[in-house]
């Protein structure tokens, strides 16, 4: 108390001393500094000469000593650091003379806590300083004028006319496939039943009995969805899928309206039913008589998932009204993606398959009105060695394909088992996975499907005695091929007359090869042949023609517009030139910064025309990171005086712990998830470490709640009764986040304190309601943050009260693995902040690190990293908008808390001096232009649908979500605070 | 190279960035007048490059002997060079040229173009020496003395020092550990001999070269080159080329010995020597991969 009078008396002997000296020159400053400013916000070129910059100072002194000078007499109270620096100051200043740059260095420095926000746009001093604080702080967004605004309106539009020419629409027949009455009766069906077994992630990995194995070779994205859509449809689905899968309820993705084997059994009048992954209940709305939907909810689910299907084998296989049994078991993919193919859990899980297709088999041999009936196992799409899908790797994309049943023994085809592999993952013939869909088609005697893309595996023409019959099948085919290629390439005549000169010369594969092999097929037709060597000749010249087709017709996927491409590229272009002037001035006046920022962003944009480096760009803002964090020791140990004074702080003193705590932060996050490629089966802190001391990760979280809880509290502005709500949020979280891990990865509970001491608990909430109240309680504080900026006299800034909710927000959003990280994040933090970084390298700084924990979190550029753990918190049933909102959130959990820390660690200052808006946008618009131009140029590259569109996928969302929602709205919101 | 004449020729008239310079800091180290060291000056990273191109095979094949294997030819190299080339720490020079340091950079100050010429009067001091220390064996064992002790110091102290910034640089701490200790040795006997025969302990400038402030001379520019070089390094390594000299010290390691000599020999041109770098290591890079 008396500490606080001595310090405000003080004070205002100084201010007064102040004013008599200063006060004249400073008025007459001031008001020379006001016509300029004036002049200034009306030409926003910040190139002002060295000489302005330090009236500018010097201004902001005057200013400032009023405003000390008014928070003396409200009585507020004011640190001693503050003090401390406000009582040098006008030395400094004075100094300045001599030293122009000292100002600016003074001014990001000169940081007050109390206060209104002066702004120099506040011309009439009766004005209310809400209002233009308001008004300042909106202008400090646009300060770079209008430019920093129109580009980042033209960013969406150059991503729509980028994604309307990249990603390619693909004409489809409406309607379903019948056949005419030659048709109808000439191939009669070999089965009349048929068994589909899915089995997710079933890697070409079996044993064939009486059976015909495939490797079916499943084309990238391969994801549930678009794997499905496959093999029902007979399509090449497009990339636009992969996003659909995760927007499951999408009514784009539905299939109830197109043409599948599906369909085609339900408008014969047959029965299906389906027990399984609910995405076939999705995809087909209506469509099966009995069904048992399972959710993929939570990945460490093993056993009922797949329990929940085979309950229901038994009584099915009893019924005989069915004709279409749906199999989707789950279990093997969630083994996969919990640890691997090499897990423990995977033997009994191919045990358990075996035992099912053993139960089926036995009573199809035994049971009469399973007499016909046909077996299809097989896997959607594989998996990678780290037990993830969704890219192009061989073991991704070679799923197993097995058809079974007694007749197959016909066939008398032996097929050795296990055999070795022929090369990658390729352990027998190997099949499309869209040839399925015409194969069913034919076995079942149903016209394929309009769409489809596949070929009749030919191994199955010996099931029909008579070769007209054979042919009659390959000729269907045939035709049906014909029809989608017609739609396709309207253009392109297929017409007997036009195509048989042209031929000799035309190249094997594309529109052309197919027109050839057609013309081939035409001909042998209208050549006289014996009706006993119409198979031998014309079959092999259908099937040359089918094949042909089916290659031209999947690559149709990947015709481009490229007009639109390119007109998106310019758009974005000239988005990169709108703030390239404000950034330019902005570099040139922090040199260093400057050349390092240009650096960067030309590194990071070279670095996305090689694939490898996409996929690895983790190392890149890790590396990065290294070099900034180089500068900044340089920066910080240059900058600071060496004859410290004694009342300075720890880091002050030691300027060297500084960044020894920011490398040994960085260089533990660099090691919390390994993603990438090349390194991902390494070990890591987050799945390799954690999982084997349990302790050290509850201890660790507990402590990162206990940070949080503090914060959060120390940031309420009231009386410690309500504070303490503070801490029961903090602590109804905690309950949440270990609810949600004995239910999501349990293996974090073995043997560690928490599973007994849950034991005891006698209380059990529903998790929908618990994350509920904490979702709730947390709102109340962002409002309240908005609601104490009107009382003035309010010792906390409430935008430290939104950042410790939003803290609290992120880390429920957050697998629980990676809550620590928030206690490295707080940690450097508090190193930056007492760094006192200029603006720009504020915005260098947290630039840096919104992409390098976004990776930290275990993001990587590939789909399949993308984490749908926490997107249903709080949610009883799916919403379209709030499961992507929240997705969002919890992958970009490490970028958004940056962002929000930015905005406190931006010195606060006056508007022009520095724009972070401008320095964004150019950046995330610059590296818009490096990706769309990467795709443009690398569109025929092998790994295009692979690397650089998901890529492309990430850059719209980074460009989109973190930079214009979180970064520019974000800021925007914040200062109103 | 803007950025680089900016940051030096600008800066001067007393702005906070250079307010440490104020206080007279050690003058760049100059390579000794003789033609002998001039031309072994010359010859010395060649050689090194040499001994990194000749022995990179077997460095790919099994980088841990190797490592080990080559460490006593670089030391030899290491030793040769700095006896040959450089004062010796606490020789006149450090009381002798203090002066003269603070006139050559006013002198570059003012003709940032040609500081070649304010060369000369710290010459004759050093040829006075150099010629003293030739007419008897006692100068040659003397400088035996302090070359061995930087030898002793830099692989004692400054290997684990730098083992300990590669591992925060992400260098794998569980795995490679030989690995690492072995680069940073390497790396450590490129960039710390010489400094420390140079310079000796004086803790100021051991401050300034922490806090990368040193003017640019041949000693200086080869120590940052050396950690630039590694820096850059790390480039290749995330490639999907599957070759073996990704593997983790081998691309550093090339890229250090690069760093070295490329920093030794640019770091002479008229046109960086003396300067002190200040805020911008990588502007620097970038200069001077521009003026090569």
């Amino acid at each position: 108390m008396a500490k606080s009078i001595r310090a405000s008396v003080s004070k205002r002997n100084r201010a007064n001393l102040r004013k008599k000296i200063a006060g004249p020159a400073v008025d007459a400053r001031t008001e020379r500094l006001a016509a300029k400013l004036q002049e200034l916000a009306s030409q926003p070129k910040p190139q002002a000469p060295v000489k302005s910059e330090m009236e500018l100072g010097a201004g902001k002194t005057a200013d400032q000593t009023q405003g000390d000078d008014k928070a003396t007499a409200t009585g507020e109270e004011m640190d001693v650091d503050t003090k401390l620096k406000s009582q040098k100051k006008p030395a400094r200043v004075q100094k300045g003379n001599r030293k122009p740059r000292n100002s600016i260095v003074f001014q990001s420095r000169f940081k007050t806590k109390k206060g209104p926000k002066r702004n120099f746009y506040q011309r009439p001093r009766s004005a209310s300083p809400a209002r233009v604080e308001v008004a300042g702080s909106i202008m400090a967004i646009l300060q770079c004028g209008w430019a920093t605004l129109f580009a980042n309106l033209l960013l969406p539009v150059g991503i729509l006319f980028f994604s309307s020419g990249f990603f390619p629409y693909k004409p489809l027949l409406p309607g379903l496939a019948t056949f005419n009455d030659v048709e109808r009766n000439a191939a009669s069906p070999v089965f009349d039943k048929v068994i589909f077994m899915v089995v997710d992630a079933l890697r070409s990995l079996i044993r064939a009995g009486a059976a015909l194995p495939f490797t079916a070779h499943a084309s990238s994205p391969t994801v549930t969805m678009p794997r499905l859509k496959a093999m029902t449809t007979g399509s090449v689905p497009s990339f636009l899928d992969v996003i659909l899968n995760i927007a499951e309820s999408d009514t784009t993705s539905n299939l109830a309206y197109q043409d599948t084997w599906l369909a085609q059994l339900k408008t014969r009048g047959d029965r299906l039913v389906m027990y399984g992954d609910d995405t076939w209940l999705k995809l087909f709305p209506g469509m099966f008589d009995r069904a048992d939907g399972t959710t993929s909810f939570f990945v460490s689910d093993f056993v009922e998932v797949d329990h929940n299907v085979t309950r229901h084998v038994p009584h099915e296989l009893a019924q005989s009204d069915w004709s279409a049994m749906i199999m989707h078991y789950l279990g093997l993919d969630h083994i996969g993606h919990k640890s691997g193919p090499r897990s423990p859990f995977m033997a009994s899980k191919h045990q358990e398959m075996d035992a099912v297709v053993n139960e089926i088999y036995t009573a199809m041999q035994h049971e009469a009105h399973l007499q016909s009936t046909l077996l299809v196992l097989c896997g959607d799409h594989g998996m990678n060695d780290a037990g993830n899908h969704g890219g192009s790797s061989a073991g991704e994309t070679s799923p197993a394909l097995l058809f079974i049943s007694p007749k197959l023994q016909a066939l008398g085809t032996q097929s050795e088992s296990p055999v070795e592999p022929l090369g990658d993952m390729q352990y027998y013939q190997t099949v499309e996975q869209a040839d399925i869909t015409p194969t069913l088609a034919g076995l079942l005697g149903m016209p394929i499907p309009l769409n489809s893309l596949g070929v009749f595996i030919p191994e199955f023409l010996d099931m029909w005695d008579s070769e007209t019959q054979r042919l009659q099948i390959l000729e269907r085919n045939a035709q049906q091929l014909l029809n989608t290629i017609r739609t396709t390439f309207s253009n392109s005549a297929f017409d007997d007359d036009s195509l048989a000169s042209g031929c000799a010369s035309s190249a094997d594969s594309g529109i052309e090869g197919a027109q050839c092999a057609w013309a081939q097929v035409q001909q042998l037709r209208s050549s006289n042949i014996a009706a006993d060597k119409e198979f031998s000749t014309i079959g092999p010249a259908l099937m040359r023609f089918s094949r042909t087709a089916q290659d031209v017709m999947s690559s149709t996927a990947s015709n481009y517009d490229v007009s639109r491409l390119y007109l998106g590229l310019m758009v974005t272009g000239i988005a990169v030139l709108l703030v390239s002037r404000t950034v330019f001035y902005e570099c040139a006046r922090s040199a260093h910064t400057g050349v390092f920022l240009a650096f960067m962003i030309i590194g990071y944009g070279c670095m996305m025309f090689a694939s490898s480096y996409v996929e690895e760009e983790q190392q890149f803002w890790y590396w990065i990171w290294t070099g900034w964090m180089f500068y900044l020791h340089v920066r910080f140990e240059s900058s600071q005086p060496s004859s410290s004074g004694n009342t300075q702080s720890l880091l002050a003193r030691f300027p060297a712990l500084a960044t020894l705590g920011l490398a040994i932060s960085q260089r533990i996050i660099r090691r919390w998830h390994q993603t990438g490629q090349k390194f991902a089966a390494e070990p890591d802190i987050a799945r390799t470490f954690f999982p084997g001391h349990p302790a050290i990760f509850w201890g660790l979280l507990i402590l990162t709640y206990v940070d949080a809880g503090r914060h959060l509290f120390e940031s309420l502005p009231f009386a410690i009764l309500p504070r303490a709500s503070a801490l029961m949020i903090t602590a109804l979280a905690f309950m949440f986040k270990v609810n949600f891990v004995a239910a999501d990865s349990p293996e974090l509970l073995v043997n560690s304190f928490i599973s007994r001491a849950m034991e005891i608990w006698p209380y059990n909430f529903s998790l929908v309601w618990q994350a509920r109240l904490v979702f709730g309680g947390l709102a109340c504080y962002v409002l309240l943050a908005f609601v104490i900026r009107k009382q003035s006299g309010v010792a906390q800034t409430p935008k430290a009260l939104f950042h410790e909710s939003l803290n609290l927000f992120l880390m429920m959003q957050s697998r629980a693995t990676n809550i620590p990280l928030f206690l490295a994040f707080r940690v450097q933090a508090k190193i930056l902040s007492a760094m006192s970084l200029e603006g720009m390298e504020v915005t260098v700084t947290t630039l840096i690190l919104q992409y390098m924990t976004f990776f930290a979190f275990g993001g990587s550029n590939a789909i399949s990293s993308v984490d749908l753990s926490s997107a249903y918190n709080g949610i009883g049933s799916y919403n379209v908008v709030l499961v992507g909102i929240l997705t969002f959130v919890s992958n970009w959990a490490g970028p958004i808390w940056w962002a929000s820390m930015s905005n406190l660690l931006h010195p606060q200052q006056i508007p022009g001096v520095h724009s972070p808006a401008a320095l964004s946008t150019f950046h995330i618009a610059a590296t818009l232009v490096s990706v769309m131009a990467a795709c443009t140029a690398l569109r025929a590259h092998l790994f295009i649908w692979t690397v650089f569109s998901p890529k492309y996928l990430y850059t719209i969302a980074w460009a989109t979500g973190n930079h214009v929602a979180i970064n520019l709205l974000g800021s925007i919101g914040l200062s109103y605070l | 190279m803007a950025s680089a004449t900016s940051s030096s020729a600008m800066i001067p008239p007393g702005s906070p960035i250079q307010a440490p310079a104020e206080k007279p800091g050690a003058p760049p180290i100059n390579i000794l007048p003789s033609k002998l060291s001039q031309v072994y000056s010359y010859v010395h990273p060649v050689l090194l490059l040499t001994l990194c191109a000749v022995r990179f095979e077997k460095l790919v094949a099994d980088p841990v002997q190797e490592l080990l294997r080559d460490l006593p030819w670089l030391a030899l190299l290491q030793i040769s060079y700095v006896m040959l080339c450089l004062p010796p720490a606490g020789s006149t020079q450090a009381t002798e040229t203090v002066s003269d340091g603070e006139e050559k950079k006013k002198a570059a100050q003012r003709s940032p173009s040609s500081p070649s010429m304010t060369l000369r009067p710290g010459k004759p001091g050093y040829r006075r020496k150099h010629q003293s220390g030739k007419l008897d064996l006692a100068g040659a064992l003397a400088k035996i003395m302090p070359a061995f002790l930087s030898l002793a110091i830099s692989s004692l102290i400054a290997t684990p020092i730098l083992a300990v910034l590669l591992v925060l640089f992400g260098a794998p701490l569980t795995t490679h550990n030989p690995e690492t200790v072995l680069c940073a040795a390497h790396m450590a006997l490129l960039s710390a001999t010489a400094l420390v025969y140079a310079h000796g302990v004086d803790g100021h400038i051991w401050k300034e070269v922490w806090g990368i402030a040193r003017p640019v001379d041949a000693v200086w520019g080869s120590a940052l080159g050396t950690g630039l070089g590694a820096w850059f390094g790390a480039i290749p390594i995330p490639l999907d080329w599957d070759r073996p000299w990704q593997a983790f010290p081998i691309t550093i390691l090339v890229g250090a010995y690069v760093g070295h000599a490329l920093g030794s020999l640019v770091s002479r041109a008229p046109l960086l020597y003396g300067k002190r770098i200040q805020f911008a290591p990588v502007g620097t890079e970038e200069a001077e991969k521009k003026t090569n």
